[in-house]
């Protein structure tokens, strides 16, 4: 066994220098393709060459060596890995005091004395770090390192196809590398085969919404992972002898059902079916208010007597039976059987259930109009929260950057420092101050304040305000304008792309805000979009189609805008991550 | 300006609809019930208030769910105060003492008087279970109207048992029978446990004690441990759950965990299944499980061929025998009973309406009602229905013998619940109901994973729980304070700004243009400044008033002193810790990994010639999706099952055949849940690359010319170059990062699995936010959660102060010149 455990230890330790060359390799490649190396491309290539020829060599020999004598299973090859398995602090503290021995050894072969004192500092600063994060981890009980190993497992068909594949990539790109010409393609084609990898990785998330938005119950969950091509039921009409189907007018809405009872005086009693959020009421109607409807039902295959059919289910039993009446093939046409729910099997195409948007909107609370009072809500918040800020930060900044006035630097300061102050600070209070003034349950706390000058958007535009030329001022001074009209007519028109920028982040804002409706907002018809999802999501946990499709609906406008204003979102980013400078 | 007058036209659009509907407004009277969710499992609740509509057509039954089935404290809460509370509400029993002990509610035992013998639906104290009655009633007064009960049983496999008798026997166990005691449950388990050899993974589990519904305290009423004492007279004064009884119960838990592998190994295998069809006991996973009688419609739906037996919970091995402490015990068998209840809140506006409702659903006539329209709702679906358990034993006959299921195992089962019905023990009638469960499920979850043992765990969850004891029944040491107070401060403090103003405007020598401008310039400004009055300092006083003070929004407020700043550092310091480390934590990986991220395809974006506009479309679009909608959608992307989760689906494929790891549990596992979050702001990661896109453009293309003419490698070029010049963009967002993570709230409201209790598995997403947000509007305590807010402020604070005093040392400055 000590052979066999040596073998091991060597095949572990060639296995990692062939990965560390392999990677090198790949480095190299990247650098070869990215890089302008020019004069340096001869020295790449053989570094290339070297690195690529040690990987798959030490790589072939772990293969190769009788290692699995070490280990229990035996087929296919087993390329050899040590995992560490550790906490955060652990990982982070190897690596500090590996940049402590670094540096340390820098110091040592420094060329001046300030340059070893320089090295030596950092290398001490690094120590006490490492200090500081074994203490950490010796400060949780629950920390132990653990060391596995594990492997990875290769037949020798995918050991050869990776040499040979490694093997034409170098060769590809030593062509490549040839002529210039040739060398910008494989660049551009390097470039955009990673740039879709990473669409595809990004889109997947949105693909998986829509779909699943899209797909019958039966498709949520599958053995074989996840269904991407959803299926819907085949349904032929039918009019139901037994149990037929009728359209009325239930409260001013179309509704189908199925009659209980017929009274004597001919009305007849009605169980409703759709709408969705009303179903199982029940209504009495003349019988010429009615119209009979098919009914859409089932197309299921199966096999009888040894023969393959297709037919339509008549009658859905309660024991979970199902009565068929046979369709195909043409001898058994027009008869009818009763079977057990094994013995048939749904007759599904590949199509998309839109049922699941109608419905999630049937299920929506009755007062809020399918939703609509819902998208109303969130409109007024946006609508109002964009006008209000762009309103008020304006004004605000044009008077501290441009205007003079006693106090001004010190009322600047304290905005300024007002930036800082979390949420949190002013939430309850705020909370009080708004039930005082009734408006709990209301949409005005959350836009109403909007209108009071954010301090980081007057911070903003005040710098644009600073930028426009004094001519244009003075010009207006001198033509009479007064400071409102200065400002609305002159200033106000040079700054719209800023104001845009701030009122696309407003737009944002307002539309995601979650925790404001849920502290201030409880009755239905006051809810906006985002808290109205969360609901859905809490009532709907059992049936992802219907919340997909409502997520769907939620996200559908933000993306249309974001398609429209995409400049102004995209500087709005590049502006939030430079406000600190 | 076209677009503002566009703006101003929609606007005003909009206000005419609330008009419009408010003009054909009904003259029904409103009636607002929470709590009670309209889906396909609740059909009954529909029906029954359907029946009471039609009965009453001048009332209008308007329904919320709220987070149906765990009201939502802080919607309640956030009501009440708001004085636009619902008329009725559904809460949890056990929770209904908090409320009341606070005045939220209302005592219905006038309204019971008023109609006792002259209304048949009226609620009489004797048709209830004397434990079920108690839990809804506080000080001697009742509170609320029990409806559906629940108790737990044990259910095991009977085909799992047959398959390994000669197992059972071998290990000297009946294999023809459940197990009666705790001893027995442990050997029951260990033997019906089997594990994988070669992976080291669970084949099937014998019994897990926490899998299905029984938490620590089922274990602990069976071993007669009580949870609050009494001490000076006064009951419910002090917190026991320190005790050898309760301790013995925890640590049969622990020991049940232990003896297959450990709680994390078998947490690990919980979360690879799911409800339904993917219960692991319905796929004959796990042989045995205590559950309650929720769980008998799932199981007839998905798993009607399952071979069930069901049994009373085990009990421990003294009291079966009647030795030891349990000699002179009358009672064997003992469980947990739990449920829900009408109840009415204070301020709500139509009370009497309500109390028609609440005696109408809860009479026996209005559970045949429900029960009959889910059944029959059922049977249109092809299913079978078996009633659920109620707190009336009346309704509870009534029912068994109308829906008695066919399947003579579910009727087994049924019987068996209603039977152990009487020794149901319920959780203490408390106000400190809420923090004891959330900390006894710490308790149980730290024993478990062996972070504490079951003494030090249950003292720890003792010591928390007595603190809000104290601090109530001590309140009187504290003096009431004026609530005015603060805001005579802030008007103060408002009037000194103006008068500050007012004297640098008359100090100031002006000329008459000057003075115009000043006024406009002051007129101009005015928006701000009455913000900033009103809703900021106005409530930064009054916030820092509250945080010196124990203060519930319901009650007066009373003068602590420094006490919630002590119990930060003190009492306190486990969750504050907490919720700082995991901020720290979401903050160390997602703020560097989101800049690498972005920073990786932006450079890619740098190089690629065509459809930079198409890409850069595509990887940003994610940063702008609705942070509820992402979230709802990252919770089925992240869903553990691999048949259902997208990235489990995905993992199960490339990341288990080539390492050998399993899925991981995500938002439903300790250590899974952060990096959960650190990968869905991966997705996002747009927003990064936007910025150095920015960043890189912004360079100045002569820095680099300059370097290549001194011959600088490229490696050279980065960290000379490159990385100074955009070291002020990583710098803002390390700090705003940690800003932003320690704020997180959103994503876990609505991601976090389970909806009270801790926040995440083991509080491993908990916030400082969170904490606030916990502390607040579920434990009523204002004050702290206002202390937690300053400290929030002061370490936001302290961070800024550290960035504009640190930053000049290696964050490039383009304009440091």
């Amino acid at each position: 066994m000590t052979t066999a455990n040596a073998i091991f230890a060597l095949g572990t330790l060639i296995s990692w220098v062939g990965w560390i060359m392999g990677a090198t390799a790949l480095f190299t490649i990247f650098k070869l393709t990215f890089d302008n190396v020019g004069l340096d491309s001869k020295r790449n290539m053989r570094s290339l060459m070297i690195s690529g020829l040690i990987a798959g060599l030490s790589l072939l020999a772990t293969a190769i060596l009788p290692m699995h004598a070490a280990t229990k299973d035996a087929t296919g090859f087993r390329v050899p890995l040590v995992w560490f398995v550790m906490p955060y602090s652990a990982w982070l503290g190897v690596y500090c005091l590996f940049m402590g021995a670094y540096r340390s050894v820098q110091a040592f072969l420094g060329i001046d004395k300030d340059d070893r004192i320089e090295r030596m500092k950092s290398c001490g600063i690094w120590l006490l770090v490492t200090v500081a994060f074994v203490w950490l981890y010796r400060g949780d009980p629950a920390n132990k390192i653990t060391i596995l190993t594990g492997g990875l497992w290769l037949v020798p068909q995918t050991m050869f196809a990776i040499v040979f594949l490694a093997a034409a990539g170098m060769a590809a790109m030593v062509i490549a590398g040839r002529s210039t010409k040739t060398r910008g393609y494989a660049k551009t084609i390097v470039t955009q085969a990673a740039l879709l990898a990473g669409s595809v990785v990004f889109g997947l998330p949105f693909a998986f919404l829509v779909i699943t938005s899209f797909k019958e119950d039966k498709d949520m969950s599958s053995p074989n992972g996840i269904v991407w091509i959803p299926k819907v039921q085949q349904t032929v009409p039918y009019f139901d002898k037994k149990k037929p189907l009728y359209e009325g007018q239930f409260q001013g809405e179309t509704v189908q059902g199925t009659p209980i009872e017929t009274n004597p005086d001919g009305s007849i009693k009605i169980d409703i079916i759709k709408p969705m959020a009303i179903r199982g009421t029940t209504f009495v109607a003349a019988k010429a208010a009615l119209k009979e409807v098919p009914r859409d039902i089932p197309i299921v295959s199966g096999k009888t007597n040894g023969i393959e059919f297709e037919g339509k289910v008549i009658e859905e039993m309660d024991d979970g039976h199902r009565r068929v009446a046979f369709l195909k093939p043409a001898s058994l046409a027009g008869k009818e059987q009763v079977f057990a729910p094994a013995e048939v099997e749904n007759v599904r195409h590949v199509g998309l259930r839109f049922q699941n948007y109608t419905d999630a909107i049937q299920f929506l609370p009755p007062e809020t109009h399918s939703g609509l009072v819902y998208l109303k809500n969130t409109l007024i918040l946006v609508v109002m929260s964009v006008l209000g800020t762009i309103l008020s930060s304006s004004i605000v900044a044009y008077a501290f950057s441009r205007m003079r006035f006693p106090g001004r630097e010190a009322m600047f300061a304290v905005l300024l420092s007002t930036m800082m102050l979390p949420a949190a600070v002013t939430l309850l209070p705020q909370f009080l101050i708004f039930r005082t003034l009734g408006w709990i349950d209301t949409l005005y706390p959350l836009w109403v304040p909007a209108f009071f000058a954010s301090a980081f958007n007057v911070f903003l535009l005040r710098q644009f305000f600073k930028g426009i030329p004094m001519e244009l001022e003075d010009a207006a001074k001198i033509d009479g304008c007064t400071y409102l009209k200065t400002f609305w007519s002159v200033m106000l028109p040079q700054i719209k792309p800023a104001l845009a920028v701030i009122a696309v982040w407003t737009f944002m804002g307002a539309w995601n805000n979650f925790m404001g409706p849920l502290i201030y907002v409880n009755s239905p018809e006051n809810m906006p979009l985002s808290y109205a999802l969360q609901l859905f999501q809490g009532d709907r946990t059992n049936e992802p189609g219907l919340l997909m499709a409502f997520a769907t609906l939620c996200i559908v406008p933000v993306l249309a805008v974001f398609f429209f204003a995409q400049r102004y979102f995209i500087e709005g980013v590049t502006l939030s991550g430079l406000g600190g400078r | 300006m076209k677009s503002p007058r566009i703006a101003l036209a929609l606007v005003s659009a909009l206000f005419l609809l609330p008009a419009f509907s408010a003009a054909q407004a009904q003259k029904k009277r409103d009636l607002v019930v929470w709590g009670v969710s309209l889906g396909p499992e609740t059909k009954g609740t529909e029906a029954i208030i359907r029946k009471f509509a039609r009965r009453h057509p001048d009332i209008n039954v308007r329904v919320l769910s709220m987070g149906a089935g765990t009201m939502n404290p802080q919607k309640l809460m956030t009501s009440i105060v708001g004085n636009v509370a619902p008329d009725v509400i559904a809460q949890d029993r056990f929770s209904v003492s908090d409320w009341a002990s606070r005045g939220a509610f209302q005592p219905l035992d006038d309204l019971i008087a008023r109609d006792s013998g002259k209304d048949p639906l009226c609620p009489r104290k004797e048709q209830y279970y004397p434990e079920v009655w108690k839990e809804a009633s506080y000080g001697g007064k009742v509170y609320g109207i029990p409806t559906g009960a629940d108790n737990r049983i044990l259910y095991y496999n009977k085909a799992i048992f047959r398959e390994k008798a000669d197992l059972l026997r071998a290990a000297g166990l009946d294999p023809d029978r459940a197990p009666r005691t705790w001893s027995e449950l442990l050997k029951y388990g260990k033997v019906l446990t089997e594990v994988d050899k070669n992976t080291g993974q669970f084949k099937s589990v014998g019994f897990l004690p926490n899998f299905g519904n029984a938490w620590l305290y089922m274990y602990a009423f069976q071993n007669n441990a009580v949870f609050m004492g009494d001490r000076d007279g006064i009951s419910g004064r002090v917190c026991t759950m320190d005790t050898p009884e309760a301790e013995q119960a925890l640590k049969f838990i622990v020991d049940g965990y232990d003896q297959i592998g450990g709680y994390e190994k078998c947490k690990e295998f919980e979360s690879g299944f799911l409800s339904n069809e993917n219960d692991p006991f319905v796929l004959g996973k796990v042989a045995m499980k205590i559950d309650g009688d929720w769980i008998l419609n799932a199981l007839s739906r998905y798993g009607p061929a399952l071979e069930i037996g069901v049994a009373p919970p085990p009990i421990p091995d003294d009291r079966y025998n009647h030795t030891g402490r349990f000699a002179n015990e009358k009672e064997t068998y003992v469980t947990w009973v739990g449920g829900f209840c009408y109840a009415v809140p204070r301020g709500a506006r139509n009370m009497q309406d309500g109390w028609e409702y609440i005696k109408f659903a809860t009479s026996t006539e209005g559970r045949m009602i429900e029960n009959t329209a889910q059944k029959k709702w059922e049977q249109l679906r092809g299913r079978a229905f078996i009633p659920r358990q109620q707190g009336s034993m009346e309704a509870n006959e009534a029912l068994f013998k109308a829906f008695k299921p066919a399947d003579p195992k579910f009727a087994a089962a049924l019987r068996q619940h209603i039977d152990l019905m009487p020794h149901g023990k319920i959780r203490p009638v408390t106000f400190v109901g809420q923090t004891l469960w959330d900390n006894h499920v710490k308790a149980m979850e730290s024993a478990c994973y062996h972070k504490l043992s079951p003494k030090e765990a249950l003292l720890a969850a003792q010591n928390v729980v007595q603190r809000d004891l104290d601090a109530y029944f001590n309140k009187a040491n504290y003096p009431i304070i004026n609530l005015s107070i603060p805001l005579y401060v802030g008007l103060g403090i408002g009037f000194i700004v103006l008068a500050t103003l007012v004297v640098l405007f008359l100090r100031h020598r002006m000329g008459n243009l000057e003075r115009t401008e000043a006024w406009w310039a002051y007129l101009f400004v005015s928006p701000w400044l009455i913000g900033f009055l009103l809703l900021v300092i106005g409530p930064m006083v009054a916030s820092l008033f509250f945080s010196f003070t124990q203060y519930d929004v319901l009650n007066e407020a009373r003068w602590v002193g420094f006490k919630n700043y002590q119990d930060l550092g003190g009492a306190d310091w486990n969750n504050v810790s907490k919720g700082l480390g995991n901020a720290v934590f979401l903050a160390a990986l997602t703020v560097p990994m989101s800049l690498a991220v972005g920073l990786a395809i932006a450079l890619l974006l740098n190089q690629a010639t065509k459809g930079m506009r198409f890409y850069r479309t595509f990887f940003y679009m994610p940063a702008i999706v609705p942070g509820v909608a992402s979230a709802v959608l990252w919770t089925w992307v992240l869903t553990p099952d691999p048949n259902k989760g997208l990235l489990n689906a995905a993992w199960l494929k490339i990341v288990t055949p080539l390492l050998g790891l399993n899925p991981p549990g995500w938002v439903q596992s300790a250590d899974w849940s952060k990096n959960a979050l650190v990968v869905m702001s991966m997705w996002a990661a747009g927003s990064g690359m936007i910025l150095w896109l920015a960043g890189l453009k912004g360079i100045s293309s002569t820095l680099y010319e300059a370097a290549s003419i001194d011959g600088a490698n490229p490696r050279q070029t980065f960290w000379s170059i490159t990385f100074p010049q955009l070291s002020p963009i990583i710098f803002f967002n390390a700090v705003m990062g940690f800003i932003g993570a320690m704020q997180e709230f959103d994503r876990i409201y609505i991601m976090k699995p389970s909806s009270d209790g801790p926040v995440g598995p083991d509080d491993s997403l908990l916030t400082p936010v969170y904490l606030l947000f916990n502390n607040g509007f579920a434990y009523f305590k204002m004050g702290y959660s206002s202390a937690i807010a300053w400290l929030i402020f002061g370490i936001i604070l302290v961070l800024t102060f550290t960035q504009f005093k640190l930053a000049p040392r290696w964050v490039h400055y383009e304009s440091d010149k």
